[in-house]
């Protein structure tokens, strides 16, 4: 079975739960078990923040894919009229975390652009559990 | 070891989708002791970084617990890196209690296991 879901919602620091509970909702329809849900619901928030750091505002637009074999997620940055994205570092090393913990939860990551706006993605492989 | 909370100072509370978010700063004798619900993401980790701000401000030792806590993200460990840079300016020691796995393995990940001093139970926090 796969499923692709689109999520749309607003740059806002409280909606990015709503990213997290889809992505352990379409992780859990594809058969990924309790562990494997848990690194997808972090790294897509890792995603997600990764985005909006950077940004006063405007919409995240994420696309979920998830079938027997992997999940895909990818999350795109489309800033609202007159919003600008900045580079914002708050000195505690946010980012780089950010790159390590996707690092150690996911299959591959990457960030690129996607008609003109920012985009960051991942793909996770389901693994079976041993019998 | 810390004794048991006394007094408590601040309370915060707020309400996601998902479940509660809560945070306490309470005295424990001469210790601050920050004890955190939920989850901690982009949209809790300031209160996370104001309860630590004014608890080193307090000047005592300081003890996070995060037993309570079943998220965590890159934003929590910044705030608890802020919180761990002003302790060590300012002498004060600064714990944190954990004992679930799975937050316990975004610290591992992360490195930060040997950065912080991480406790299992709040009675094992040392002042």
């Amino acid at each position: 079975m796969t499923d692709a879901v689109e999520l749309t919602i607003p740059v806002a620091s409280d909606l990015v739960v709503l990213a997290r509970l889809t992505a352990a909702t379409v992780a859990s329809r594809a058969g990924f078990d309790i562990d494997q849900i848990e690194d997808l619901r972090l790294a897509v928030d890792e995603l997600c923040v990764s985005l909006i750091r950077g940004s006063a505002g405007g919409r995240l637009t994420l696309t979920f894919v998830g079938d027997d074999d992997q999940m895909e997620v990818s999350c795109v940055l489309v800033p609202g009229p007159g919003d600008e994205t900045a580079v914002v570092d708050d000195g505690d090393g946010a980012d780089e975390l950010s790159t390590q913990i996707l690092e150690a939860l996911v299959d591959e990551h990457g960030r690129g652009r996607q008609d003109g706006h920012e985009r960051a993605w991942l793909r996770k492989r389901r693994t079976l559990q041993q019998a | 070891m810390v004794p048991a909370p006394t007094s408590r100072a601040c309370t915060e509370e707020t309400t996601s989708v998902d479940e509660t978010f809560a945070i306490a700063t309470d005295r424990a004798g001469a210790a601050a002791v920050i004890t955190v619900h939920g989850e901690i993401d982009i949209a809790t980790a300031p209160q996370l970084r104001e309860h630590l701000a004014a608890a080193v401000a307090g000047g005592g030792p300081v003890v996070v617990d995060l037993l309570g806590v079943s998220f965590l993200d890159s934003t929590a460990l910044g705030a608890l890196i802020g919180g761990l840079r002003a302790s060590r300016e300012a002498d004060i020691p600064l714990q944190l209690v954990v004992a679930e796995p799975r937050i316990l393995k975004v610290f591992e990940i992360t490195g930060l296991d040997t950065v912080f001093t991480v406790v299992p139970t709040l009675a094992d926090a040392v002042a």
